[in-house]
């Protein structure tokens, strides 16, 4: 281990003479964007179109209830065009034909 | 022409100004602050991580959590905090790393490796742009907070202490996370050295 740690200390000793790169200044713009960003208010940081988005998958949910709750009867097959279904007509247009 | 002296920056009176929502103050903070926090970033991600992203993102934590700011250590200090938590968080989102080869380094890096493991003189030859770079893809082996201790302490030379404020460990597992990550770059020197350099 001895052997290895002075191998990694020479190394490290060689890479810190390595140039740090320059103070570098933010961006033009950043600090604007960010600052806007950080004081935005939360709503806000929904796009246009995820608000639009929201809307119209609660106004499917709103139809699809409705049209549920609309035909419901038939669903539950209560419906009494089903009665009237089964007084089949075309056997009495045979009858009087004959 | 004598040239105007730029005015000292008033860290305290800007923060006043930002906790008031005041966007002017906040942008002269980021301004402020950019080259501290830049310098983490780079000195902690490799270089195919949108450094831009990560740096919006460690401003924006700042300003989220501003109001938990007591002022017990340095608001530089407490940012830095905030950069290096986020990009342990960063280093542990990345994809495994894979197996590390005489290969994958340059003509540079490769000499200074083939120095390191057989030049026995103190002071070691070769480039030190290629030595950083080959610290670094030595680091890129371990978990992200063992890289994240020794590349603090063994090239920014920080204290255990200093290690302990800013990542908030205590301070024998920072020594413990530095033992394991020398066990682990050892075991890499080894298999390196029994491998046939190509």
């Amino acid at each position: 281990m001895k052997d290895f740690d002075a191998k990694w200390q020479r190394l490290t000793a060689r890479a810190r003479l390595a140039p740090a790169g320059a103070d570098e200044p933010a961006p033009y713009g950043f600090a604007t964007r960010i600052a806007a960003q950080a004081f935005a208010p939360r709503g806000a940081r929904f796009g246009l179109f995820e608000k639009f988005a929201l809307r119209g998958l609660l106004a499917a949910c709103a139809l699809s209830a409705a049209s549920v709750a609309y035909s419901f009867s038939a669903l539950a097959g209560e419906s009494e065009d089903e009665f009237t279904l089964a007084s089949d007509p075309l056997p009495e247009l045979l009858d009087l034909s004959s | 022409m004598q040239l105007m002296a730029e005015p000292a920056f008033n860290l305290a009176a800007c923060l006043d100004r930002v906790r008031r929502r005041d966007q002017a103050a906040a942008r002269e903070l980021v301004e402020h602050l950019y080259p501290l926090v830049i310098r983490i970033v780079r000195a902690h991600l490799p270089r195919r991580v949108s450094e831009e992203d990560l740096v919006q993102d460690i401003f924006l934590k700042m300003f989220t959590r501003l109001d938990q700011y007591q002022g017990a250590v340095p608001f530089p200090h407490w940012v830095s905090r905030i950069a290096v938590t986020t990009c342990i968080d960063q280093l542990r989102a990345q994809k495994r790393r894979p197996e590390f080869r005489w290969a994958d380094l340059s003509e540079n890096e490769a000499e200074v490796l083939d120095a390191v493991l057989t030049d026995e003189r103190d002071e070691l030859p070769g480039d030190a742009l290629a030595a950083r770079e080959l610290v670094q893809k030595l680091l890129a082996q371990l978990k992200p907070e063992d890289r994240m201790v020794l590349q603090l302490l063994d090239l920014e030379q920080k204290s255990i202490a200093e290690i302990s404020q800013l990542t908030g460990w205590g301070q024998s597992m920072i020594k413990v996370r530095a033992f394991r990550a020398r066990r682990k770059l050892q075991k890499l020197f080894q298999e390196l050295q029994s491998k046939e350099r190509t």
